[in-house]
């Protein structure tokens, strides 16, 4: 594992002010994205994964939205906390970042290349000439075809894939080292998904980029992460390298998302569903989020939070609690722990 | 972008022929057809009348007649003014109507942009509340109250200078077109101010805005380059039916303010049932409207790409 | 964050799983939960005990205010708002001979004199100055052949200000003048300056009058009044004033706003009905049907609305300073119910592409069950936003025309009518003006707030904030 950290958020905390009250929508949330690696953060939809990212740039509106604890660090520097002309430094430049639905995602009535060459434009004082032959670069890298012929198109002209390709361009206009990827294959067909995909893989490797990739899929995370971050009611559940998550899982929650998953064996056995949904994040449960849910439950569950337990793989489970009985998950945090 | 404007104006014409249409009907068939009725009326207006829309024939020969003439730009002869023809009336007072809408949608159009854009920018602060304030009033206050108030303003502000600042009434020079057009504008204003919050409102939540965010965009371009732009679209829009509610509007503010203008003397032919005078101005205005909205499609297929660019194909 | 420490038997397996945690909030019906977030919602709620009061204003207003609203009343023209209009009791007036100089004292007026006159000394008022008349008296000008009065309303500043003379003396024995010119409770300025038939005199003199109003005997019985002189009577309130026919504006706006509430309120409910038929029609049937009903809808968005409103009237043969309430109906709804249907339109051609519609299609429902059971309950909230945004158009469109002179005439009055009398005495008497105006745009700003409102509350993604 390399060891240098270029982002590091500890115990981040969100909170939405509503009609009914204040939604927690992430609670103490912290991990390390190293360099020239991938951390998955997964988790189904409304778990809080969109909200940790968006909030590190500033991007979830706020008011309603409130930043009530915790730091983000990039190479040592803060994030949180300020103001929206400090954060520029950082948005675009330093951290890129791709959206789920690149249609709704880039302005209808711009250029496909004015859009990317307004970032190059604002941050590194390009000449507007400059920073369209950069743009007719970027594009090719991004293997979209005749460039210079679709820089000068608006976005309904282009296909799904294409436009995504176009917003990961935007992305890494300026050589970030950190690039965000918001579910960026959810929306597109299967082949897609695999081309942009690969193509993430490539950049990676040759700008170095280190990423953040939001997702739903656990294929995609087996296919892309190092690391990965299981999230469950706005906190992290489970997180650790791909191998403990998968192989050696530690939480009943990933348990059950990996039963839940489609896998290559799906004919053999019917596709499992998590019973129950997810508690209601206006008045958190007083004990462990997934308690009522949870085929482990025990006497504790209901009233006490659990801590995160382990090291560097760690899961957020009252089993693995040394008093606790033994059990086969206990097993797996203390393996992966030693190795 | 060419097959797109002739799609419009072939539209355009057949809603013109449907306007002339429904005013003869109205005119012929409803009872009391006020044209074939022996109101005291001069017998050499009445005997041009007779042979104009050749009164003596059958209701269909009538219509031929009066669209044909129409084709040609005939609207006829005044049915109470000897020897003069409407098309006359209409070009000597359409400019006058035409000089104070076109004013007032500029005072509207602007005034409603940028009311908008800053209640958008403001909101939920004092000056979208305030701002806000004045648009309710707008669209619910009267016209002809603005026009009262308007002049009532001009003749307090001369009275206290002592000097005659704006002119209370006429159309001569600037200075008398400013109240009225003002005035006239308001309530559009207001519906345009409106617009344009709701737009600017609806823009800012848009994924795109939070991409130009995420890129690092300073607030005032992202408002210049991305906001802005995108919610003026709806604007324009709804600047064709804008004019006809200024049109429309004008009527009373001409009569208030004694302009010279084509709403005025049109409520002066109603009055004095000029029904000649009253069934050309109303086809001349049911199509410059026609007019005016196909002008706001085009204006509008020029600024949103989507819109040319299909065309053009 | 835990220094909860766990014993070895908080850690007993649970043989049955917790209850699972429920997400339900009270359950409330769609209807129940807009009302709520209605009467939650100032402006709104405001809007509606507001059109409340409106229509109990106009409804029951006059069973109260029981004041003819057609009754002129030429004593008290043109009031300014008031609950009491005091009056003085005069006796009924004598003809008054007037005072008339000696000719042998008077100094006989020289035509070819250079010398200017001397200026009227000791005007006086003879007796009380009141409504009924006004009685001045002057000294002699030596050389004067006849003398003339000016009247203003305010202090003249120069002789040039004067402006025509409200009476000439016949000779220069008279010296006195009865005022019985529309007099007005106010202050007037009297001026009176000598002539020798040539020129006027350089110098003026004027006085200010106070004029008080007054009733004489016989008319104070015949409004049933004390009628001893001298007496202060009260001629009845008038709290919004009267107009320039000394008409209670109370009343008139009371009886007004029954024209303008009913045109206001009948016309949209019957284009928002026709509009509901042609659309839902339109929307349920579709393919070539829909589009040709929906090019009518286009055709008539096209027409200038309110020339072909005053078209229409024309062609019911209604003539100017005539009453037309029933064709101007007719015509609001024949070109008004475009956007009602277009509105159905969209709404049905939606729904019948909904799952539970198609659903219910499969189990056989029958059209008219779809229509009552789906269709018409998911399309009322938008009716009933377009239908209280029609009222303030319809108000509009009114007063508007009745402005013109093309609505409502005498005797019958609407809020435009009386405010089309108003604006000309504006200057003067702004009050006449200031009620129906007020009237017209509280109404409208009421229904405008109520419909925001309920679009609000009816929107059920607002739901979802809560």
């Amino acid at each position: 594992m390399s060891s240098e950290v270029v982002l590091a958020v500890d115990n981040l905390a969100v909170e939405f002010a509503t009609w009914g009250g204040s939604v927690q929508a992430v609670r103490d949330v912290s991990f390390k994205l190293h360099k020239g690696t991938t951390l998955a953060i997964v988790g189904e939809s409304g778990c809080g994964k969109s909200v940790t990212v968006q909030s590190l740039l500033g991007l979830i509106p706020m008011p309603p939205g409130r930043i009530t604890a915790g730091s983000a660090r990039l190479r040592g520097e803060e994030l949180l906390g300020l103001g929206a002309k400090a954060l520029n430094r950082y948005r675009g430049k330093r951290i890129g970042m791709i959206f789920q639905d690149a249609m709704s995602a880039l302005n209808p009535t711009m250029t496909i290349g004015d859009q990317i060459a307004e970032t190059l434009i604002v941050h590194t004082g390009m000449s507007a000439a400059a920073a369209r032959q950069e743009v007719i670069t970027l594009l090719g890298q991004v293997q979209i075809p005749e460039p210079e012929r679709r820089m000068r198109q608006y976005p309904f002209e282009f296909s799904g894939g294409m436009l995504q390709r176009a917003m990961i361009a935007l992305s890494i206009a300026c050589q970030p080292e950190v690039l965000i990827a918001d579910e960026p294959t959810t929306a597109l067909d299967v082949t897609i998904q695999a081309q942009i995909l690969q193509l993430l893989e490539s950049l990676q490797k040759s700008h170095g980029l280190s990423i953040i990739l939001i997702t739903h899929d656990l294929g995609v995370v087996a296919r892309m992460a190092q690391e990965v971050a299981v999230m469950y009611a706005g906190q992290i559940v489970e997180q650790g390298s791909v191998d403990d998550i998968f192989y050696r899982s530690a939480h009943p929650y990933t348990l059950g998302l990996k039963a839940a998953m489609p896998g290559k064996a799906a004919h053999k056995a019917q596709l499992q569903v998590i019973p129950g949904s997810p508690p209601d994040l206006f008045a958190p449960p007083a004990g462990c989020g997934f308690h009522a849910r949870c085929p482990h439950v025990m006497q504790l569950c209901e009233s006490n939070a659990p801590p995160l337990f382990g090291t560097t793989h760690q899961a957020r489970c009252w089993l693995h609690h040394a008093a606790a009985p033994v059990h086969p998950l206990r097993q797996q945090l203390i393996a992966s722990s030693g190795s | 972008m060419l097959s797109y404007i002739v799609k419009r104006f072939g539209m355009g014409v057949l809603t013109i022929w449907f306007i002339a249409t429904a005013t003869f009907v109205a005119m012929h068939l409803v009872p009391g057809n006020p044209l074939a009725q022996e109101k005291a009326v001069n017998p050499v207006i009445r005997a041009n009348l007779e042979k104009q829309y050749g009164l003596d024939k059958p209701v269909t020969t009538q219509y031929i007649i009066y669209i044909t003439n129409m084709l040609h730009g005939d609207f006829g002869i005044s049915y109470t003014q000897e020897n003069r023809f409407v098309k006359d009336i209409i070009s000597e007072h359409f400019p006058v109507s035409a000089e104070l809408g076109l004013l007032s949608l500029f005072f509207a159009t602007l005034g409603g942009v940028l009311f908008g854009a800053i209640t958008a920018l403001s909101r939920n602060r004092w000056p979208d509340h305030l701002i806000m304030v004045f648009v309710i009033l707008g669209v619910s206050v009267p016209n002809f109250v603005f026009a009262a108030l308007g002049q009532l303003l001009i003749l307090k502000l001369n009275g206290w200078t002592g000097t005659t600042i704006l002119p209370i009434a006429g159309w001569d020079g600037f200075g008398s077109m400013l109240m009225p057009s003002l005035v006239l504008g308001l309530s559009t204003m207001a519906y345009l101010t409106r617009l344009m919050r709701a737009t600017m409102l609806e823009v800012a939540g848009t994924d795109y805005i939070r991409t130009a965010r995420a890129k690092g965009l300073s607030t005032t371009r992202i408002f210049l380059s991305h906001q802005l732009r995108n919610a003026i679209m709806p604007v324009i829009t709804v600047l064709g039916p804008a004019i006809a509610i200024i049109t429309t509007g004008g009527f009373v503010v001409e009569s208030v303010f004694t302009i010279p203008g084509l709403g005025r003397y049109f409520v002066q032919a109603v009055q004095q049932l000029d029904y000649t005078v009253i069934m050309g101005t109303t086809v001349f205005f049911g199509a410059f409207l026609v007019l005016m909205v196909i002008v706001a499609d085009i204006l509008y297929g020029f600024v949103d790409p989507r819109i040319r660019v299909e065309a053009g194909r | 964050m835990t220094s909860f420490t766990p014993k070895p038997e908080d850690f007993a397996l649970l043989a049955q799983r917790p209850s699972l945690h429920h997400l339900q909030r009270p359950s409330m019906s769609y209807w129940q939960d807009a009302w709520r977030r209605l009467r939650r919602d100032p402006k709104a709620s405001v809007s509606l005990y507001l059109i409340i009061a409106l229509f109990m204003i106009t409804l029951f207003g006059p069973l109260l205010w029981r004041v003819e609203p057609a009754r002129e009343d030429l004593d008290v023209i043109s009031y300014p708002p008031g609950l009491r209009i005091p009056a003085l009791i005069v006796t009924d007036p004598v003809q008054w001979p007037g005072v008339h100089a000696d000719p042998a004292a008077l100094v006989p007026a020289d035509p070819n004199s250079t010398q200017s006159l001397a200026a009227t000394t000791t005007i006086r008022v003879e007796g009380e100055a009141t409504t009924q008349y006004v009685r001045l008296t002057w000294q002699p000008v030596a050389g004067a052949a006849t003398y003339l009065v000016y009247r203003n309303d305010h202090t003249p500043e120069a002789a040039g200000d004067l402006g025509l003379p409200l009476f000439q003396t016949l000779s220069a024995e008279e010296l006195s003048f009865e005022d019985r010119l529309q007099l007005k409770p106010q202050d007037y300025w009297y001026t009176v300056i000598a002539s020798d038939g040539v020129e006027e005199a350089s110098v003026v003199t004027t006085m200010k009058v106070p004029v008080q109003r007054a009733l004489t005997v016989s008319q104070a019985r015949e409004r049933g009044l004390d009628a001893t002189p001298g007496q202060i009577v009260s001629l009845g309130a008038h709290p919004f004033g009267t107009d320039t026919l000394g008409r209670d504006i109370l009343a008139r706006v009371m009886q007004g706003g029954r024209v303008s509430l009913f045109i206001g309120i009948v016309a949209p409910l019957l284009f928002v009905f026709m509009g509901t038929v042609y659309g839902g029609i339109s929307g349920y049937f579709g393919g070539t049907i829909d589009a040709v009903m929906m090019r009518v809808t286009d055709f008539l968005v096209a027409l200038p609305f309110l020339l072909f409103m005053i078209l229409f009237r024309i062609a019911f043969g209604i003539g100017p300073g005539e009453s037309g309430i029933v064709p101007m109906m007719i015509a609001l709804v024949l070109l008004s119910w475009e956007n009602t249907a277009r509105l159905v339109r969209g709404q049905v051609l939606q729904l019948r592409e909904e799952a539970y519609v198609q659903a219910a299609l499969l189990l056989g429902a029958k059209p008219l069950y779809l229509i009552f059971r789906h269709m018409i309950p998911n399309t009322i909230g938008p009716l009933l936003v377009n239908l209280t945004f029609s009222i303030p158009m319809a108000i509009f469109t009114e007063a508007f025309l009745s402005f013109i002179g093309m609505g409502v005439a005498p005797p019958t009055s609407s809020w435009g009518s009386m405010s089309n009398d108003g604006i000309k005495t504006m200057v003067n008497t702004p009050h006449e003006l200031l009620f129906p105006a007020l009237f017209i745009s509280v109404t409208v700003l009421a229904f405008n707030l109520l419909g925001d409102g309920l679009r609000d509350a009816l929107d059920s993604r607002m739901r979802s904030r809560e």
